[in-house]
């Protein structure tokens, strides 16, 4: 109930903690889209940088949040604020959208193109009609642990000086406010679900008619 | 016409070539069958022709033009390619799948339409139903036969298939084999087909290219590679049942006897001399209705005489009902019914009429005739 | 750059900071895996193959929950402190474990499965000498996800009170600190890769030859 009320109360702060963490959220992966799904599909013709990046990618993907997110505030170009956690972010999206595009296009049935280039379909054509139609599914999945982990790690970047969801939490534990952190860690938790949950959606519409009749 | 001169394919990092020094000619509309043991070079030299795989030495002509003046896509956008595992794509339906090389070479979309339409009534499926179904919701071999119509989409005059069949089950492969020699009737292309199966190798082939370690170790008919061996590996390839194979080039029509003379069941008694009349040596018994019961052979007179009892002979004939073959069964199997009748001759028919016989004798002599030729 | 700053943060601070939290993973991780992998087992046992798929659902609900909502939601329950740390980070820990245990497991092909049982192996063994050994590498990558969530989330620990190099972090970003801010942060990427690739090496060395990942 008290919580309830703490919503009515403070209905503007909190409406105005989740628009900046939707911007935010919605910023980084639109970046680490136009970013990351092209350095995907260009590793994939050549393996020595593939293994290159993924490792960079994973070696990223381990550091800690809280410190990238310290080490970003030091760079003097980025500072406090929204650069420091848009690159942050963008940086932590590398692992799994990267690694799944790779994946997913080089996961494609080898007989299917090699048969479709036996037909003399030209290799861009294969990956454009042929590969990433098919590595769909793969990608999706990164697209979504990526929208979810995005979503978390965000809130964290309230330490940074970003005013978002996460302030409920911080705020709510140096003011030992439960209902302020029940409220905010509650916000965060259904806006990831949400989205995923959306992109689950989008995902059974979006996948090839032809992947998914075998299930139906 | 398909000319390799002098080919040769070395494999990075491998010391031994993977084909040797290779030359052979596929003349226009036959079908060329290359076969071996697996990693002795016959699909390397296949995917050398549609420029899949590059060649480390020598030329390679499609009709006097050296493939390698050819764009890669362009020259394989003119030559049919099945592989084993066939690799329709399984986000396209049916006709999408057909329609690629079409599309490719930018025909209008209706000529693209009926050109599908013509395929699947072709390969034996129906346009209206199958057209908008996925790859998933075929059989194996109906998507085998979409790979195939795929394949012959724009009418190449080439098609290279790779182990086309390998992938199916044995009944369905017989079914496909034969629906492919009876389309090949028609079309005439120049095709290469590699398997590892000597008796499809048999079945399919104008001419068989036996490779072994990446070289070409005889090259010839069918007929010429069962009955002179250059050498044990091909014997040992071919099997121990190498005449019997021989046996499978050719139908009865080939070896059977045309002279017949047939008998009412009343004129048994009479056999003997009708045959002497006619110069035959079997002679077909009718029953009332004018269908063949059976029949008497010279050896069985020759054996009880020429008055035998009338039950002995009607024993005879009644013991005979099941032994008859059509004309267009392979000798092999007509040798195989023989064994498992235990006789030494069949009547021959064409559909319900009688067209002759066959015996043990004509196929053992026909065998040792062509083992000689 | 303040060199007797960056010595106080390497010198007094980092060492005690580091081992706090390389307590708080150990402990954590051994907590997770003491539950995970029994709960992971039981789930693919053919009685509860129901129960598992529900169970992966909500583990997958579950994994969305932020690490800072999980640190934060502990605090009015257990208090402050290293143990409330702990509690809630195995909780969240052990998700990854499990998780892997299961679908380990379930990707052991049942043809194998089938011989051993057509040799005359109990179920038991049958677990110890089939599933679990063919199923190790997956669970060891479930068990490197965790140990790097928990070193990640661990950070956040600082800020109800469970020390660890979120201390350093924290203060270096109070005060602005970028000494302190680049120890803290340096160390606790440091720790998080040097157990990544250590346990990647481990699930290497222990893949059967022909396993391939």
């Amino acid at each position: 109930m008290e919580y309830i009320i703490y919503i009515q109360r403070n209905t503007e702060l909190i409406m105005e903690y989740a628009q900046n963490h939707f911007a935010l959220v919605l910023t980084a992966i639109i970046i680490s889209l136009v970013l990351w799904v092209p350095v995907g599909v260009l590793i994939t013709k050549n393996e020595k940088w593939a293994s290159r990046v993924l490792n960079i990618a994973n070696t990223i993907f381990c550091i800690p949040s809280l410190s990238l997110f310290a080490v970003m505030v030091t760079i003097p170009a980025l500072g406090l604020g929204r650069r420091s956690a848009l690159v942050a972010l963008v940086l932590y999206a590398m692992m799994p959208l990267v690694r799944n595009v790779y994946q997913g296009v080089k996961g494609v049935d080898k007989s299917v193109i090699e048969a479709a280039k036996g037909m003399g379909m030209s290799s861009w054509r294969i990956l454009w009609e042929i590969q990433l139609p098919l590595a769909t599914p793969v990608i999706f999945a990164g697209f979504r642990i990526t929208v979810v982990m995005t979503t978390g790690i965000a809130a964290i970047a309230t330490y940074i000086g970003e005013r978002n969801l996460g302030r409920l939490i911080a705020e709510g534990l140096t003011r030992f406010n439960v209902e302020m952190i029940i409220v905010g860690a509650l916000f965060i938790a259904i806006i990831a679900i949400g989205l995923d949950s959306l992109l689950g959606y989008i995902e059974k519409r979006i996948v090839p008619r032809g992947l998914r009749t075998g299930r139906s | 016409m398909i000319e390799l001169r002098e080919v040769s394919k070395v494999y990075p990092g491998q010391s031994a070539p993977a084909v040797d020094n290779l030359s052979m000619t596929v003349e226009k509309g036959e079908t060329c069958v290359l076969v071996g043991p697996s990693g002795c070079g016959k699909s390397t030299t296949l995917r050398m022709i549609n420029r899949m795989i590059d060649t480390t030495a020598g030329t390679i002509l499609i009709d006097g033009k050296d493939i390698r003046q050819s764009d890669p896509d362009k020259l394989r956008m003119d030559i049919g390619y099945v592989i084993q595992q066939i690799g329709l794509l399984p986000h396209r339906s049916v006709a999408e799948n057909i329609a690629i090389v079409p599309r490719l070479h930018g025909w209008p979309k209706d000529r693209i339409k009926k050109r599908v339409d013509e395929l699947l009534t072709l390969i034996g499926l129906d346009p209206e139903e199958s057209r908008h179904k996925f790859p998933s919701q075929l059989s194996g071999g109906q998507m085998q036969r979409v790979g195939v119509a795929r394949a012959m989409a724009v009418d190449p005059p080439i098609m290279l298939m790779d182990e086309p069949f390998g992938a199916v089950d044995p009944i369905a492969r017989n079914h496909l084999q034969d629906e492919f020699l009876r389309l090949q009737k028609e079309m005439k292309k120049t095709i290469c087909f590699v398997t590892h199966d000597i008796n499809e190798a048999i079945k399919m082939g104008d001419r068989i290219a036996i490779f072994s370690a990446g070289q070409l170790v005889q090259y010839g008919t069918p007929q010429e590679i069962l009955s002179k061996p250059t050498n044990d590996f091909v014997k040992d390839f071919i099997g121990l049942d190498r005449v019997v194979k021989i046996l499978s080039l050719f139908h009865v029509k080939d070896v059977a006897r045309r002279t017949i003379c047939t008998a009412g069941e009343s004129e048994l008694p009479n056999v003997a001399g009708k045959m002497r009349d006619l110069g035959a040596d079997t002679c077909f018994v009718l029953d009332n209705g004018g269908r063949a019961a059976g029949f008497i052979t010279w050896e069985d007179i020759a054996k009880h005489g020429d008055s035998a009892a009338s039950e002995t002979m009607q024993q005879i004939v009644a013991g005979r009902k099941k032994a008859f073959v059509q004309e267009l069964v392979l000798l092999r199997d007509a040798l195989s019914l023989m064994l498992e009748l235990d006789t030494e001759h069949l009547g021959v028919m064409d559909g319900n009429r009688i067209t002759g016989a066959i015996s043990l004798r004509d196929i053992r002599k026909h065998a040792s005739k062509k083992e000689g030729e | 750059m303040n060199w007797a700053r960056m010595q106080d943060a390497l010198v007094h601070r980092a060492p005690e900071a580091l081992s706090v939290h390389l307590l708080m993973v150990v402990i954590t991780i051994g907590i997770a895996v003491a539950i995970a992998l029994p709960l992971g087992v039981i789930l693919t046992r053919p009685r509860y193959k129901k129960l598992s798929m529900i169970v992966m659902n909500v583990m997958n609900l579950l994994q969305t929950v932020p690490g800072l909502a999980v640190i934060a939601l502990v605090m009015p329950f257990l208090g402050l402190g290293l143990k409330p740390t702990i509690v809630a980070l195995s909780v969240q820990g052990l998700l990854p474990i499990a998780r892997n245990t299961i679908a380990g497991i379930y990707a052991v092909g049942p043809d194998v499965k089938e011989a051993a049982l057509g040799m005359g192996m109990s179920h038991r063994q049958i677990l110890y000498e089939v599933e679990l050994p063919l199923a190790m590498p997956i669970i060891l990558a479930g068990i490197r996800t965790s140990t790097v969530y928990v070193v990640s989330v661990g950070t956040l620990a600082a800020y109800i009170g469970g020390g660890g190099l979120g201390d350093l972090i924290v203060t270096g970003l109070a005060m602005f600190w970028t000494e302190f801010l680049l120890v803290g942060a340096g160390l606790g990427a440091l720790l998080a890769i040097v157990l990544d690739r250590t346990l990647a090496y481990v699930e290497f060395r222990i893949t059967p030859p022909g396993l391939g990942s």
